[in-house]
């Protein structure tokens, strides 16, 4: 009746229940923990600097006066970049890009996936070799080119969108996985009146959650980063994604500074650090603030596909 | 995480190489143009029958041309420009911009043209740039044209560059690319003193290297913790013009590594000559006595203008190299660090040596190329006209420097140009307050606007400091003459770059340990050695060869 007084679990409650930790295993987590933070203090820093640049007043970050703290605070970049309707409609194409793109991506994935994962399936090795030839061989650049403007994709969103459609890595982490679900599900579901399309769509891809938030970050992510596609076909700077209008911002100040522009006298004003800091940080924050949100996918993702391996 | 997809994982890097690679390939069916002058041609819609230097061109009817138009972050182009209208009006051309960012703009400009699918004019083109399409065809051989072009003819000989027309020419004796024309042209990076500080320790601006140094050991008595010189091009732009002074190049300027030497009629290899040497020891005695940082020599280049601003405005460099927009950026610096400062910041003529008072040769500015469809165009002829028109005819110049007379600005009657109160032209500080910029806003004084410039036009807009310097150079220095030409073909042109590669990268380490004292100057001998090891002597007989036969030719 009186449990609680008499219980040793109440005595010994806060201590660990198993063996105790040796000295050297505590040692090791202090040094352990230690050299994390002091890491992820180095991965850290270029962040905060820039955070700090983008809140500096221009004349300070010339005089190499900023590092972790803002100095002469300064928000008229922000202002100035709130109304710049060149970078808003680039970012807004970024999005389009990002969204169209991951859900084609998407699809064309998931049931190339799926269809390849059936062992049965004949013809399945041609299939699967089409799609890793094009991970060791690819047609150069001007052929590609030359096939996307003859195709009239050139100046439309979908010269981004669709050449990186079926990444082919991510295909085949996919295929693996689904190769790994229980057989006797989908034999269950067939027995029970589901066609292929049923099985996929109400069986497999419920099953499959862990590797479709992985897929959807990688895929939106190499779509958010990308900017050669766009540089290659888009010439007109209205479809430029945010990243080509970042790339131009900060690779066109860094090169008026070297030896070729210099050379031949540019006549390059150069973009002062603060536009570029604010520019990183406002292209940056929509795709960090995705990570954290699936991230807990992506890890429970990848130790499925290798326990079950 | 974007790095597993293979597409992240492009290395864009690789662009020029392909893009040349696959040119050769692609257009290799396009070589072999027939060889027939402009004034034999017959698609001559929409020209001018008598068009001539100095004259307005019009199109006879209206014509569309498409245009590369390289996007600079903080001008990106609009469609509403009054550029576009203005020259529409006076030509009835209507330009068809294709967009290209600047940051990757020689990269997407070789894949448009290998592609075949460049628009029909091609700016922007630096001397040189046009070499890599020749053999591909991709581009129409100029020379094959400027009788179509009056204003070019006219303002080639009134300024005196046909001497340097004739040095772009080709192995097979065409010039495919026309630069823009400058009536007179100065160094731009030269040496930027704290002339306060020179006045301050007694010391007269320099003329000389050699007074260099002792106004350097002047200030350094006076302020023994600073090293006065610097550089923030890791040493580049300096030895650049340095290098004219004591009669050989380097640095920016190094090129291929071959000098003229006129006496023996041959080129010789820069970096081994007397005057190479001589500079490398001036140098070098500077690091030994404190008085040019070592450190501003091995930073890499990015970021140095930045640490070195900072050094500037903590008072421990007093002279340093530059351009004008150099002088703004350390300008904000040393205010930015103590708002109340006094200082003088000057840019000055660079500074005579042994070789005299000498600086780089006259330069072209960049000019334009036809892509090979162009031709096909029934207004082909109309082209090059307006071409003419746009890049050399003084009218077009001011226009596109300005904007339109009685509207953007006036001209009085000794030609001076006022801009209007309503507008500014804030890259060059030019009424900064008014609210309707010449070039952000109206497309003015982009940069076909400094193509080709008469020596009143380029005042016009600088400021007096940098009027002041272009002055004191054009009146106490001495251009180089220019070297004579040397084309290699193809198969040269691949020898030539494996053989020169190792030798600029031997060059290039050696110049700085000899100067940093890493490697003593008595080991020069070896040095020199080391280089001819390295097949120097083949290197410049493929060279001079190019050069004999290239004057046999012509």
């Amino acid at each position: 009746m009186q449990r609680a007084t008499s219980s040793p679990s109440v005595r010994s409650a806060g201590t660990p229940v198993g063996a105790r930790d040796t000295r050297g295993y505590r040692a090791f987590t202090v040094f352990n923990t230690v050299a994390l933070v002091v890491v992820s203090l180095f991965m850290l820093y270029p962040f905060v600097t820039v955070l700090a640049q983008s809140f500096s007043s221009p004349g300070a970050i010339k005089a190499g006066m900023v590092s972790f703290w803002p100095v002469g605070f300064n928000l008229d970049t922000y202002r100035a970049m709130a109304q710049d309707g060149l970078f808003w409609s680039s970012y807004r194409n970024t999005l389009v890009y990002t969204l169209v793109g991951t859900t084609i991506a998407m699809v064309l994935t998931t049931t190339f996936a799926f269809v390849i994962s059936k062992r049965h399936l004949r013809g399945r090795g041609v299939l699967i070799g089409v799609a890793v030839f094009t991970m060791f061989f690819n047609g150069g650049l001007v052929p590609n080119y030359v096939l996307i403007s003859s195709l009239g994709l050139k100046n439309t969103m979908w010269a981004v969108v669709l050449p990186g459609a079926v990444s082919v890595f991510n295909l085949l982490v996919m295929k693996s996985f689904f190769e790994n679900l229980p057989q006797e599900l989908e034999e269950a579901a067939q027995i029970d009146g589901l066609g292929w399309f049923g099985i996929f769509g109400r069986i497999v891809l419920p099953l499959s959650k862990a590797v479709l938030a992985t897929m959807v970050l990688f895929y939106s992510v190499a779509y958010w980063n990308d900017w050669f596609s766009a540089f290659l076909y888009l010439d007109k700077n209205e479809l430029f994604p945010v990243t080509l209008f970042m790339r131009n911002l900060i690779a066109g100040a860094s090169s008026s500074a070297s030896e070729g522009a210099a050379a031949v006298g540019a006549t390059t004003q150069a973009v002062s650090a603060n536009i570029q800091a604010v520019t990183m940080i406002l292209t940056i924050i929509p795709i960090v603030c995705v990570y954290p949100f699936v991230q807990r996918f992506f890890v429970s993702g990848v130790m499925l596909g290798s326990v079950k391996g | 995480m974007g790095d597993l997809t293979p597409r992240a994982r492009r290395p864009w890097r690789a662009v020029p190489a392909a893009v040349a690679a696959s040119s050769l390939l692609l257009l290799a069916a396009c070589s072999g143009e027939s060889e027939e002058g402009g004034a034999g041609l017959d698609n001559t819609e929409a020209s001018m029958t008598d068009f001539a230097a100095d004259q307005q061109f019009k199109a006879t009817e209206p014509v569309d041309f498409s245009i590369l138009w390289t996007d600079w972050p903080e001008l990106p182009i609009k469609d509403s420009w009054q550029l576009f209208d203005e020259i529409e009006k006076r030509t009835n051309v209507t330009l068809q911009p294709t967009n290209i960012p600047f940051s990757d703009a020689t990269e997407k400009r070789s894949l448009l043209i290998s592609a075949g699918d460049a628009p029909q004019i091609i700016p922007l083109v630096y001397t040189g740039e046009d070499a890599p399409f020749v053999s591909s065809g991709a581009v129409l051989p100029m020379s094959d044209y400027v009788d179509l072009m009056p204003n070019f003819q006219k303002y080639v000989e009134e300024w005196d560059l046909g001497d340097m027309i004739d040095n772009l020419r080709q192995d097979d004796g065409k010039y495919y690319m026309v630069p823009g024309l400058q009536e007179v042209s100065v160094p731009v990076f030269s040496m930027i003193i704290r002339k306060d500080v020179f006045d301050e320790v007694g010391a007269e601006v320099p003329e000389t290297w050699d007074e260099l140094r002792v106004a350097l050991e002047k200030i350094k008595a006076k302020h023994p913790d600073s090293k006065p010189l610097a550089d923030g091009f890791e040493g580049q732009s300096m030895l650049n013009y340095a290098a004219h002074a004591y009669g050989t190049v380097a640095g920016w300027g190094f090129g291929n590594g071959t000098f003229w030497d006129e006496g023996a009629g041959e080129f010789t290899y820069a970096a081994t000559s007397d005057g190479y040497k001589e500079m490398v020891e001036y140098f070098h005695g500077l690091v030994e006595d404190g008085l040019l940082d070592p450190e501003t020599l091995t930073t890499t280049s990015d970021g140095s203008v930045n640490e070195l601003s900072e050094k500037v405005a903590n008072s421990a460099v007093y002279a340093a190299s530059g351009a004008s927009g150099t002088v703004a950026e350390f300008q904000l610096a040393l205010q930015e660090a103590d708002p109340d400062a006094e200082f003088e910041l000057v840019q000055i003529a660079p500074p005579g040596g042994p070789a005299g008072q000498v600086v780089e040769p006259r330069n072209f500015w960049h000019g334009f190329m036809l892509s090979a469809e162009a031709k096909d165009d029934p207004h082909f002829v109309a082209l090059v006209q307006f071409l003419d028109w746009l890049y050399y005819s003084p009218d077009a110049r001011e226009m596109l420097r300005w904007g339109v007379e009685g509207e953007t600005y006036t001209k009085d009657a000794d030609g001076t140009i006022t801009i209007d109160p309503d507008y500014s032209l804030d890259a060059y500080n030019i009424n900064p307050d008014a609210k309707t910029d010449l070039a952000k806003d109206l497309g003015f004084s982009t940069f076909l606007a400094e193509s080709t410039e008469s020596r009143a036009l380029k005042e016009s807009y600088n400021s007096d400091q940098f009027v002041e310097y272009m002055d004191r150079v054009l009146e106490s220095r001495t251009p180089r003459d220019p070297f004579p030409p040397a084309p290699l073909d193809d198969a040269e042109l691949e020898q030539a770059s494996l053989l020169a590669t190792p030798l600029k990268d031997t060059v290039d380490t050696n110049t700085l340990k000899f100067i940093l004292g890493d490697r003593p100057l008595a080991e020069w001998d070896d040095y020199v050695t080391e280089l001819e090891g390295q097949n120097l002597q083949g290197y410049l007989d493929l060279i001079n060869g190019a050069q004999q036969r290239f004057a046999e030719k012509n």
